[in-house]
């Protein structure tokens, strides 16, 4: 307390009433109200003399524009501040000091200096614009927001089409029609003369959005109907369905989804009066009973060439048998996909025993994996081998590389379409021994080995140099322990020139020089899926016409 | 460009004319955004000569639309913020028919 009595200016008065904490720390700080006042006033005069003796000086205007207009702004805080307790006055800040003229930065001309003028620094010289050039300024300023507002929606446009896996491109009239009707389908009363393509889209944009029910459904039937495909028929009745048969009865093949209302009379009546039909699809029939299936397929006979069933329970052996039995000679094309009512290995073993032109076999996602084992498929595939285009037994993780290496590398020579989803149990010698010196296929078009976690670069290797011409569409995801040596590898050995569709998600080893290695190496590729590889980044170098889906910086 | 009567400079510009007598002149550039007048401009065919075509299916006010589409579609080309186009509820199911048969 002492040290600063003696600090104290002497001509500060010894009584001093209650202060606020401001003005003791200004006091404390020395900071003197006064003192600063002074000062200014000393500055302004010495300008002032300055700038009468020449003229353009472009620090000057800053420095005299600056104070001016910090000045106005203070006196407009003062004037909102009511109890203020610093001392200025009025006097010097006169309106007259403002309009001093001073000559515009872009064009020259000579203006007065309001509080709106715009700054501008150029060639690290400070100085201010005339209105017009404000003006000007301001509007490309407005301009340049917009079109940064533009192109961050154009980027999460993009983004999200991208995600949606949809050409961002002009509707065609053919689609902006569609999609007004099937906006307005209740209003249709007939669909009148359009291609079947437009019909078939007008039913899927229908069951897409579930209007497809009775009446709209109504739409579809045609007495020359020949082929009818309703992704969703939970809205349809029964007694709709049977209508299918009494509009359409040249119908030769016929795909029903989700069809829970498929009655027992519906489907026996299918196989009575569309003596046309030669192939069925079925998608979630669970009230069709096992004495309808076998009794349908007594009916069908030697007429079924393409059957295709899933998701329903009973399904049980015996209609599995009754299948063979009745129609095991004509079939082409069998999917038992989902079938819990198959629960037996019993009701498997018997299908070598029947089929004999299988040229799409689906037994996917079986009950139990132990159903369906090595045996089982080398079985079939001795007979059908060489008819056989298209294998899919997704989730049969009860087979292992026997069945590769001894059943479909013996006879599989016109195998195009296979896919092994999750079969965990291949590994990497066997896919090598399958690839290598497979001689008697040449190529395959499209492979899923998507979650086949035993493979690895050399299984891969050897495939990729076996199909590499052929190859359209390949599913690795989850397939962790390919290397980044891999696709060296590749880039130095192998093109793929016909890969359109590449899966490449959870292969941490992918990056973006992987990923530009692709770009160049396929030349075709339309659509490469990285999802959950951190290492692809936005700097990956792609070329046009290739999309690059599931990396983290496409964000919406 | 020439003036004979009825033609407008041949490399420029094409008649469709509609199933009730209607006269539409149009871009060729234009009338080329469909499938199938492009065909039908393209090869030997009597309308690539003369540069006219008549669409018996197609009625006047339909046409008008499909005509309006096409410079829509040329002007919007490449965009991505274009603007929709209104079609009345009423003409959708022929306007699909004609779209159908023009490949537009």
């Amino acid at each position: 307390m002492s040290r600063r009595r003696a600090d104290k200016k002497e001509n500060e008065p010894e009584v001093r009433g209650p202060n606020s904490a401001l003005t003791a720390f200004l006091r404390e700080q020395g900071i003197d109200a006064g003192a600063i006042r002074r000062r200014y006033e000393q500055s302004l005069l010495t300008e002032r003399n300055e700038q009468t003796s020449h003229l353009h000086e472009q620090e000057e205007p800053f420095q005299e524009n600056e104070i001016i207009l910090a000045a106005i702004e203070k006196r407009r805080r003062r004037r909102t501040d009511a109890n203020s307790d610093s001392g200025y006055s009025d006097s010097s800040f006169s309106s007259d000091d403002v309009k001093d003229s001073h000559y515009c930065m872009n064009c020259d001309r000579e203006f007065k200096i309001t509080v709106y003028s715009k700054k501008l620094e150029k060639d690290g010289k400070v100085g201010y614009l005339c209105t017009e050039c404000t003006r000007f300024q301001v509007d490309q300023e407005r301009r340049k927001k917009k079109t940064a507002f533009e192109a961050r929606k154009k980027r999460k446009k993009l983004a999200s089409a991208l995600l949606n896996r949809q050409e961002l491109k002009i509707p065609s009239l053919q689609d902006i029609c569609i999609k007004l009707l099937s906006k307005h389908i209740d209003d249709v009363h007939a669909l009148g003369d359009i291609s079947v393509v437009s019909l078939n889209k007008i039913s899927r944009i229908l069951s897409k959005n579930r209007s497809l029910n009775n009446r709209t459904m109504m739409l579809f039937l045609d007495v020359t109907l020949k082929h009818l495909e309703f992704w969703d028929c939970s809205n349809i009745d029964m007694a709709y369905l049977d209508k299918i048969t009494a509009f359409c009865p040249k119908l030769e093949s016929m795909t029903l989804n989700m069809c829970g209302q498929l009655h027992n009379s519906n489907l026996i009546s299918f196989a009575q009066n569309l003596l046309d039909l030669n192939s069925i699809v079925l998608n979630g029939p669970f009230l069709i009973s096992e004495p309808t299936w076998v009794q349908f397929f007594e009916l069908m006979n030697a007429r079924l060439k393409l059957f295709h069933v899933s998701n329903t329970h009973r399904f049980s052996g015996d209609s599995l048998q009754s299948l063979l039995t009745n129609c095991g000679t004509s079939l082409e094309s069998l999917s038992l996909s989902r079938l819990d009512g198959l629960m037996s290995k019993a009701a498997y073993d018997v299908l070598p025993y029947h089929l004999r032109n299988l040229k799409h076999l689906d037994l996917s996602n079986p009950f139990k994996e132990n159903l369906i084992d090595d045996n089982l498929i080398m079985s079939i595939l001795s007979v059908n081998g060489e008819s056989i285009e298209t294998l899919l037994l997704d989730g049969c993780s009860g087979l292992t590389d026997l069945f590769l290496v001894k059943g479909v590398k013996r006879y599989c020579s016109s195998l195009k379409r296979i896919s092994l989803e999750s079969l965990d149990q291949v590994t990497d010698s066997g896919l090598t021994q399958l690839f290598g010196g497979w001689t008697i296929n040449s190529g395959l078009i499209e492979v899923n080995l998507k979650r086949c976690f035993g493979l690895g670069d050399r299984g891969i290797l050897t495939f990729l140099n076996h199909s590499a011409s052929s190859l359209v569409s390949l599913n690795l995801n989850s397939v962790y322990s390919l290397s980044h040596t891999l696709f060296q590898t590749l880039s130095r050995t192998l093109k793929l020139p016909l890969l359109t569709a590449l899966d490449l998600g959870f292969v941490r080893s992918v990056d973006d020089k992987a990923i530009a290695i692709l770009s160049r190496i396929c030349p075709k590729l339309k659509e490469l899926e990285v999802y959950g590889n951190n290492r692809c980044t936005q700097r990956a170098r792609i070329r046009r016409g290739l999309k690059v889906l599931g990396r983290q910086s496409d964000s919406i | 460009m020439s003036d004979e009567e009825g033609d407008f400079d041949k490399e420029e510009f094409v008649t469709l004319i509609s199933s009730d007598g209607f006269k539409f002149i149009i871009s060729k550039e234009i009338a080329e955004v469909s499938g199938t007048l492009r065909n039908m401009l393209g090869t030997s065919f009597q309308e690539a000569e003369s540069n006219r075509i008549t669409l018996h299916e197609i009625d006047g006010v339909l046409m008008e639309k499909i005509i309006q589409y096409l410079h829509y579609n040329f002007q919007y080309k490449d965009q991505v913020d274009v603007p929709e186009f209104d079609i009345p509820t009423e003409m959708a199911l022929e306007l699909l028919v004609a779209a159908d048969f023009l490949d537009v």
